[in-house]
């Protein structure tokens, strides 16, 4: 509750507008250069950063075993079968590419609104989002059932005369994902070629020197390479945005241009996106709050971050709550059976509780507390929301897809869906993979762009001159 | 060679030029000139000239409920956002909030014509399509098991319990926001911070609200004009059409205003750019849920759905649909493109007018179809014409309503915290 006589001993906190400060007090550019490049150039890597790659490297094997087993025996060790012919591999693919997009988001649409507090974590939801498009990419691979043929989606000129079906969405998803994916690496790269060229004059290992001075491409920090660096980002920011929409979108299609009830729904392509957002900035938080703590980064990535991405987190999840009430208001309204039944099926159905579970992770918990100022800057309560919410994206996904399947028009082929120890070793095995190309991003690379951070820091404002010291100087 | 430059001053009166008062006679005239117009065309027309009059009034409430309402809607996104934009329009948003006891007005006027514009108010439409062969047996089996399914919702008694609590909560929104405001503007600048949180504690929760009220009052207006149709996206596809239509409006206002003070000094390039930039995601964001809803429909192709889009595409619709797309889309998109022209204060407000134009025409779209004697072909009469004249006169009136409330108050908010660098010189535009 706000209270009028607002004062603040905080250092942290704005007095102008109450607000957190978006970066703690007394950064300098040495200051930042120094904080941030080291973690990259130290030769002492941090004993919990190994800890963490070994388990995420063998999390990965488990990835590995999976797959191997599935290209060995093919896609029946898996649960899918009739009628649920579509289970974890969708979902999880659905899951992986809609957490990619808060790094888009963050990185191109908050660019073109001007949304200064990004600078901090845009560089490290980036390289999310690249992993979480290769954790994402895997999965249609696989499930083709004969991967060395999968470049079959292409629309390449084939002797054979085989041709993709160009009216089916999942064609669209090729070009969509890839896109999306060519994109991101090129704005994630460009972003870094400034830090680059820092980490190469700072470097002491030969090695280094060279690996950095190659990735920077002859960057000097001219002004003409800067006029360059700020165009290209530019152009890059309006290419990457309506991706933000148009990839989920096409995901949601998938679904949507079917004729099957809960599938087959006018708000998917809004309410996809914004789920994506959704989850996509809960798993901002869950990197994010971790990394501040352990890289002790909390003068870079403060309080107001934690905040803004709970207030982004809190209208996307209204969009996503606005679409469950929708889909259920509409399975009345449309008056027709088939749609009342599924959702009835979906709530109170053998599956039902898989909607309650999404129901309270996506909806009751967080949008209930999301609202208070208080838990929204509480970090340890964030990271855990954000646990919660991932969970809850991925059984939204699962919803979507199962409940949606396993009982279909005609009662005589209702089945079930139970996954198969395979499924869940090849899921979890994601989460290994992602972890671990994160953890060899976050020691080699710049997990916060330096360039960026220093232009918001004071000394990098001008500010007009008092008329007296123009009158010396000016003209 | 060091660059320097003062800051500007805001000016001592910050009160709405004269020119306002001049565009609310304006106004007003060409309100009652075509309100005249509506009524001459409605006896010319006969039967169907009265039954176009309705159906006219249906548009001319939804678009201007569209501006008054979605100014309400804009006033909270901006008080949940920030940032310099609200310093320009919030005034102007305000003002279209405060029109809302016309739109209540035209409401309770919509009540006395159900009877002639919906089937769920008055099944005797269904036996009167039948009788003139405008419904055939498929579509009365389908109307009436809508009908009654649909009949605890759809009902007059409903309507008017529905219509109520969404009107008494945009009123309690309306009221508390711009007695707030007033009351901010009478602080000191020390307070801003407590300002900031109150509003932004009301908008939130109010954007939730209004996005489920007004959801609630498109379906009974509009998408019930046709009872068996659906679309779980046509509350958002509103809620995304109100804003396109009152930031194409603010913008064209804030532009005029420009060319005096107070406006002149905080109207910078800038900020007018960033205006169109804004505009330019809402023409998209617009379209987007328009041909998101259409493809999925298409692909679709079930009976239920697919019907309504072949009333609206079939015939001379299709040539209406095609206008629809430009002037909604293709023209706004393409012109706003241009970054020139976004910098540009008589090329935006062009822009900004056909925006405008486009809304009112896709409601016609929208609306007119919806009845059988206009499905799959649009019918040329003399009645055809109170699309023209009934939302031309009833907006009107709505913005004489607007420009007298954009006088009753200054026209600029001060203790803004954006203020000071909107009254910054400005270098150039990013």
């Amino acid at each position: 509750m706000a209270t009028k006589d607002f004062t603040t001993n905080d250092p942290m906190i704005d007095p102008e507008t109450g607000e957190f400060r978006v970066l703690g007090q007394g950064q300098t550019f040495n200051s930042v250069t120094a904080k941030i490049s080291d973690i990259v150039l130290t030769p002492h890597t941090p004993w919990g950063w190994y800890g963490f790659f070994v388990v995420a490297g063998s999390v990965t094997g488990i990835l590995m075993t999976a797959v191997t087993w599935l290209f060995l025996k093919g896609v029946g060790i898996w649960a899918i079968t009739q009628p649920v012919a579509w289970g974890f591999a969708i979902i999880n693919f659905v899951w992986w590419i809609g957490i990619g997009h808060a790094g888009t988001l963050i990185s191109a649409i908050l660019l073109l609104f001007k949304q200064g507090w990004r600078n901090s974590i845009n560089r490290f939801a980036e390289a999310m989002t690249i992993f979480a498009v290769v954790c994402a990419g895997m999965f249609p691979l696989i499930h083709v059932g004969r991967p060395w043929l999968g470049y079959w989606l292409f629309p390449l000129p084939f002797t054979m005369n085989v041709w993709p079906q160009f009216r089916s969405p999942l064609l669209w998803d090729v070009f969509a994902v890839s896109t999306y994916a060519t994109i991101s690496v090129v704005f994630w790269y460009l972003g870094m070629v400034p830090d680059f060229g820092t980490l190469r004059d700072r470097a002491k290992s030969p090695f280094a020197q060279y690996f950095y001075g190659m990735m920077s491409l002859g960057w000097r920090g001219s002004v003409k390479h800067w006029m360059r660096y700020e165009t290209a980002s530019l152009l890059l920011a309006g290419l990457a945005t309506p991706l933000v929409l148009s990839v989920h979108t096409v995901i949601s299609f998938d679904f949507a241009v079917a004729v099957l009830p809960g599938w087959h729904t006018t708000i998917f392509p809004p309410y996809f996106v914004a789920g994506a957002i959704y989850s996509g900035f809960a798993m901002v938080l869950t990197l994010a709050i971790p990394l501040r703590k352990f890289y002790h980064l909390e003068a870079l990535v403060t309080e107001r971050h934690i905040d803004n991405m709970g207030k982004v987190m809190l209208g996307t999840g209204g969009i996503v709550a606005y679409g469950y009430g929708m889909e259920v208001f509409m399975s009345w309204y449309s008056a027709s059976h088939w749609e009342f039944f599924m959702m009835w099926n979906r709530m109170f159905g053998p599956m039902g509780w898989a909607y309650l579970v999404l129901i309270f992770c996506n909806i009751a918990f967080p949008l209930t507390t999301l609202w208070v100022r208080k838990w929204r800057t509480n970090i340890t309560f964030m990271f855990i929301l954000s646990l919660i919410v991932n969970t809850g994206m991925w059984f939204e996904r699962f919803v979507i897809v199962v409940t949606s399947l396993y009982r279909d028009f005609l009662p005589s082929s209702w089945g079930t869906y139970r996954a198969t120890k395979w499924d869940y070793a090849t899921f979890f095995g994601t989460l290994g993979l992602f972890t671990f190309l994160f953890l060899l991003f976050v020691r080699f690379l710049p997990m916060i762009p330096m360039n960026e951070i220093k232009l918001m820091l004071p000394s990098a404002k001008i500010k007009p001159k008092e008329p007296a010291a123009a009158g010396s100087e000016g003209h | 060679m060091a660059h320097y430059s003062h800051a500007k001053v805001l000016p001592a009166d910050l009160s709405a030029p004269p020119m306002v008062k001049a565009w609310q006679a304006r106004a007003l005239v060409v309100a009652i000139l075509f309100a005249v117009t509506a009524v001459v065309l409605a006896f010319v027309g006969g039967a169907s000239g009265w039954d176009h009059l309705w159906r006219g009034y249906l548009v001319g409430l939804t678009l201007t409920w569209g501006f008054s309402c979605g100014g309400l809607l804009m006033l909270m996104l901006q008080y949940v956002t920030g940032g310099k934009w609200g310093l320009l329009l919030r005034r102007p948003f305000e003002a279209m909030s405060r029109t809302l006891w016309l739109i209540i007005l035209y409401w309770l006027g919509l009540g006395l014509m159900l009877s002639r514009l919906y089937m769920w108010a008055n099944p005797g439409l269904v036996k009167e399509g039948v009788d003139k062969g405008l419904i055939n047996t498929t579509q009365f089996n389908a109307i009436e098991h809508c009908l009654q399914w649909k009949h605890p919702m759809l009902n007059v008694g409903t309507y008017w319990v529905v219509g109520a609590i969404c009107f008494a909560i945009w009123f309690f929104y309306t009221s508390r926001l711009n007695a707030m405001s007033l009351q901010r503007d009478k602080d000191t600048l020390a307070a801003t911070p407590y300002w900031i949180k109150k509003f932004e504690n009301l908008s939130g929760f109010g954007i939730v609200v209004y996005s489920l009220t007004m959801t609630a009052l498109s379906i009974y207006w509009v998408m019930s004009t046709d009872v068996t149709w659906y679309s779980a996206v046509y509350g958002l596809l509103f809620l995304v059409g109100q804003a396109y239509q009152v930031l194409a409006f603010a913008i064209i206002v804030a532009l005029a205003l420009s060319k005096v003070e107070p406006f002149k000094t905080i109207l910078r390039g800038v900020e007018q750019y960033d205006l169109g930039k804004f505009t330019f995601a809402f023409v998209m964001l617009n379209m987007y849920i328009a041909f998101g809803q259409f493809l999925i429909i298409w692909s679709g192709n079930l009976p239920e759905e697919i019907n309504w889009y072949m009333d609206r595409i079939n015939g001379h619709w299709g040539i209406i649909c095609t206008i629809d797309f430009f002037l909604h889309w293709l023209i706004p998109f393409s012109l706003l493109l241009s970054r020139d022209l976004k910098s540009n204060k008589t090329r935006l407000t062009r822009v900004c007018q056909i925006m405008i134009v486009a809304k009112a025409f896709d409601l016609f779209w929208l609306v007119e179809p919806s009845y059988k004697d206009a499905a799959r072909n649009l019918h040329f009469s003399w009645g055809i014409l109170e699309y023209i004249a009934v939302p031309v006169a009833m907006t009107a009136l709505w913005v004489a309503c607007f420009c007298w409330e954009l006088q009753r108050r200054p026209v600029v908010q001060v203790n803004d915290p954006h203020l000071a660098e909107i009254l910054e010189p400005e270098h150039a535009v990013a």
